[in-house]
């Protein structure tokens, strides 16, 4: 999910607490109002901040792939990678590679497209145009045919987990991690730092613990207890979020440390499960804090509101997708480049042939 | 409606005063009502006494094409305000790309859509918004709160992550992230202090605001299109607009929703509210993106402004909705109660549109001529003086008189504005958010409403 969408989500499941909606309110008597219900918010966003402003800069990688941004060697970057999985394949470990992005200047940048071929079992590289800042491509900056497209077989046989090229270009690139399955298939890893130990119910309640004992000296002991419990269910419900997608997470690190998978009910991006999402939140808190407030400015009961508020809106919502929503998928203009790069390698190979004859 | 007439010759007025008028860099709707809110104090036959709703008529005008035409100085030249700075990234890869009309045309397009949700949800306004304002009123501070977390959380690093070591690592994609925090913490500093001890003339009242956003976003990008030397393309005009319907809709729908909660909530803009919501519906595209920003502009503006024009008995305790410098500014004249006004002050926000649209086509394309004839550069630092002097000799406009006391209040401002340049250079170095600056007015505003306001002014001794 986004993280709008946790941060929403823990906002609302803090709202179900009368005290915390009654600190929170303005009219109420005998000092400044709290920001409490804030705190789910917070911690709602917490899991995905510790992994990409932290966790990502503490993992090592046995290969680092960092290219030179001035004379790019497709080459020596699909065997930079195709060595890393042919390691894991070798020695039965996991092997982690990062990939760099090609900084030229202030404002520009080399984009290149990563792709594991499962047919062919081939690391692939492509590099495209030269894109600014705002990744828009300049026409005419790819390099020439035979130092575009950098190919490496693997020793082993892919088992895609991670099926979309990936397109490198500004700030940062992405870690793998290779690993041989059970059944002797490599297996691609995609960010493997992320979802891990951030992804616990456990670190959620060792974080809510500190919380709890700040707010606790602060505010008083009756009442910090509300902020610990508010801080934990924020961080739980990104956990919980989350296993709907594909990734899942580590929910009991340190006590069982491998990730587990998702339901894959749907993506992480997917923008309608995160509309949906959102505004189901909304709908929440707008419940909460009438049914919390001292004269309630609505009277329908629980189920009216939800069917007039929720089901509904969202029914139609959804025809409305239904009718006129996408129909297939649009690439990124990355992507593109590289199909359209391949394409044109195909045909300059079927064209030789051809010259040849038999 | 007796005066009918009159009211649409002042609407059009308005409009067709703003449509040339907003093409200059810095002119903002709010401070060019101070100025003419000052002549009328000179001239009261500037507003006929009997129908009041020409004032307002042509404020309305005026706000509308502010929404719409606002992109101009904007994307062409480089100068955003404090709701336009997130048009500018995809706005300037239009513009290298050629297609800067399109874009603007995009958010031309956009506005009007803005209308249409206005339109659909006025119903709205009368019947729900007054009983969810009782619901969320006691609550806006940490609603606010909410906003400022989340621009503070969801900056992610920029840096390319490369090290020896993972302190380098860290320090290197890191460095966005401090300076977004850093320019956050000095925004949010100076608008306690613009806020509870200003420097700027008291009687300069919402345009005290005006040196502030014009450094922070207008001056700060100028230098920035200056210090660049970044050559714009030759920009193609085209006939049609590349637009389907569904990426209408998908532009629409955050834009409507981004624009609202900038209308009803105080200290966000139409640029927090337009992020936010691009967030919530998760749309990538740059197309989508630069419409929604257009039609949460629009909302933004007009949707704030229309909401004074709420019949009171709407609402619970008789007192209407005043959102916006606009409503505070005219308050004291005149407040609207029947709902006939506030039909046909939005039926002058229909034409008023129309208008702003055709506007936005034929100035964009002689702003183009413009751009290709003068050098980027010399077009900034035209509009970086023409920016200088406005704000210069705003306290002389308001003051409708100079003195040597308007001089040294221009002086004052020109320091305010000195600093908030420097602030606002923070994020376009550094490659963070520029909402981060709107601290200035939204992280006073929350702490206010939320009661903390008084003991932090004493804390910081500006009480």
């Amino acid at each position: 999910m986004k993280g709008l969408t946790h941060f929403m989500s823990g906002a609302a499941v803090a709202s179900f607490f009368l005290p915390a909606v009654k600190m929170a309110g303005a009219e109420r008597i005998g000092g400044a109002s709290s920001f409490i219900l804030c705190l789910g918010g917070l911690f709602g966003i917490m899991p995905d901040t510790m992994d990409f402003k932290m966790g990502q800069f503490f993992t090592k990688s046995e290969y680092e792939i960092d290219p030179d941004p001035m004379d790019p060697s497709p080459q020596e970057m699909a065997e930079g990678l195709g060595k890393a999985l042919d390691q894991a394949y070798d020695t039965n470990l996991p092997v982690k590679a990062q990939m760099y992005p090609m900084r030229m200047g202030a404002d520009l940048w080399r984009q290149y497209v990563i792709n594991f071929d499962g047919e062919a079992n081939e690391v692939v590289i492509v590099i495209n145009e030269i894109v600014t800042t705002s990744q828009v491509p300049i026409l005419g900056s790819e390099p020439p045919p035979e130092k575009r497209i950098g190919r490496y077989k693997i020793k082993g046989k892919f088992n895609i987990t991670h099926g979309r090229p990936s397109v490198v270009d500004i700030m940062s690139g992405p870690m793998y991690s290779f690993f041989k399955n059970d059944d002797g298939d490599m297996e691609i890893e995609f960010l493997p730092w992320h979802r891990t130990w951030s992804h616990s119910y456990v670190l959620g309640l060792m974080m809510s613990i500190p919380v709890w004992l700040i707010a606790s000296m602060a505010a008083g002991w009756h009442i910090g207890w509300l902020y610990g419990l508010i801080a934990f269910l924020g961080f739980a419900v990104h956990l919980t979020e989350d296993l709907t997608g594909h990734m899942g997470g580590s929910l009991l690190w340190p006590i069982i440390k491998p990730r587990c998978n998702g339901l894959n009910l749907f993506k992480a991006s997917n923008p309608h499960a995160n509309f949906s999402i959102d505004y189901a939140s909304v709908v929440i808190i707008l419940f909460n804090l009438n049914r919390f407030a001292p004269v309630p400015m609505f009277t329908l009961n629980t189920f009216e509101y939800f069917l007039y508020c929720l089901i509904i809106p969202l029914g139609a919502y959804f025809s409305i997708v239904k009718i006129f929503g996408e129909k297939g998928k649009k690439a990124k203009a990355g992507v593109v480049a590289m199909e359209k790069a391949l394409a044109r390698e195909e045909l300059e190979y079927e064209a030789e042939e051809s010259m040849g004859g038999d | 409606m007796e005066h009918w007439i009159e009211i649409l010759m002042y609407a059009l007025a308005g409009t067709l005063l703003g449509g040339f008028l907003f093409v200059v860099p810095s002119i903002h709707f709010l401070n060019f009502s101070g100025v003419i809110i000052a002549i009328w104090g000179h001239y009261h036959g500037l507003f006929p006494a009997d129908a009041p709703l020409t004032l307002f008529a042509f404020f309305m005008g005026m706000v509308v094409s502010f929404g719409i035409m606002n992109t101009i100085p904007s994307m062409f030249l480089g100068a955003p305000d404090e709701s336009a700075v997130f048009v500018v990234l995809p706005g300037s890869k239009y513009m290298l790309q050629g297609k800067g009309y399109e874009a603007a045309m995009l958010t031309g397009i956009g506005g009007l859509l803005g209308i249409l949700f206005l339109a659909i949800i006025s119903p709205f306004f009368f019947f729900a918004l007054p009983k969810l304002h009782v619901i969320l009123g006691p609550h806006m501070h940490w609603i606010l709160g909410l906003i400022i977390i989340y621009m503070l959380m969801s900056e992610w690093p920029k840096g390319t992550g490369k090290g020896e070591t993972w302190w380098i690592k860290l320090k290197g994609a890191w460095a966005n992230l401090f300076a977004g925090i850093a320019t956050f913490g000095l925004s949010a500093f100076m608008g306690f202090l613009i806020f509870n001890r200003t420097m700027v003339p008291a009687k300069m009242g919402f345009q005290g605001l005006l040196p502030i956003f014009v450094g922070l976003f207008a001056v700060s990008s100028l230098i920035s299109s200056i210090l660049s030397k970044q050559k714009i393309p030759h920009q193609h005009i085209t006939d049609t607009i590349d637009l389907d319907y569904k990426t209408m809709w998908k532009g629409w729908m955050p834009g409507c929703i981004g624009g609202f909660l900038a209308a009803y909530l105080p200290g966000v803009t139409g640029g927090i509210g337009g992020l936010i919501a691009g967030h919530a519906c998760a749309q990538r595209d740059d197309r989508i993106f630069v419409m929604s920003q257009g039609v949460s502009k629009v909302v933004y503006y007009t949707g704030q402004f229309l909401l004074f024009f709420i019949p009171s008995y709407f609402f619970l305790n008789g007192a209407g909705l005043k959102r916006g410098g606009m409503a505070i500014n005219l308050g004291p004249f005149y407040k609207p109660t029947l709902l006939q006004e506030y039909v046909f002050i939005f039926g002058v926000v229909v034409i008023a549109s129309c208008i702003s649209y055709l506007l936005l086509s034929f100035n964009s394309k002689w702003i183009i001529k413009l751009i290709a004839k003068v050098p980027y550069q010399k077009l900034s630092y035209a509009s970086l003086a023409i920016v200088v002097v406005m704000v210069f000799f705003m306290p002389a406009m308001l003051e409708g008189t100079i003195n040597s006391a308007v001089l040294i209040a221009g002086v004052q401002v020109i320091g305010i504005m000195c600093v908030s340049t420097c602030l606002g250079l923070i994020p376009i170095f550094y490659h963070c958010r520029r909402s981060n600056c709107m601290a200035v007015i939204i992280v006073p505003i929350c702490i206010s409403m939320a009661g903390y306001g008084p003991p932090l002014v004493n804390l910081l001794g500006l009480g």
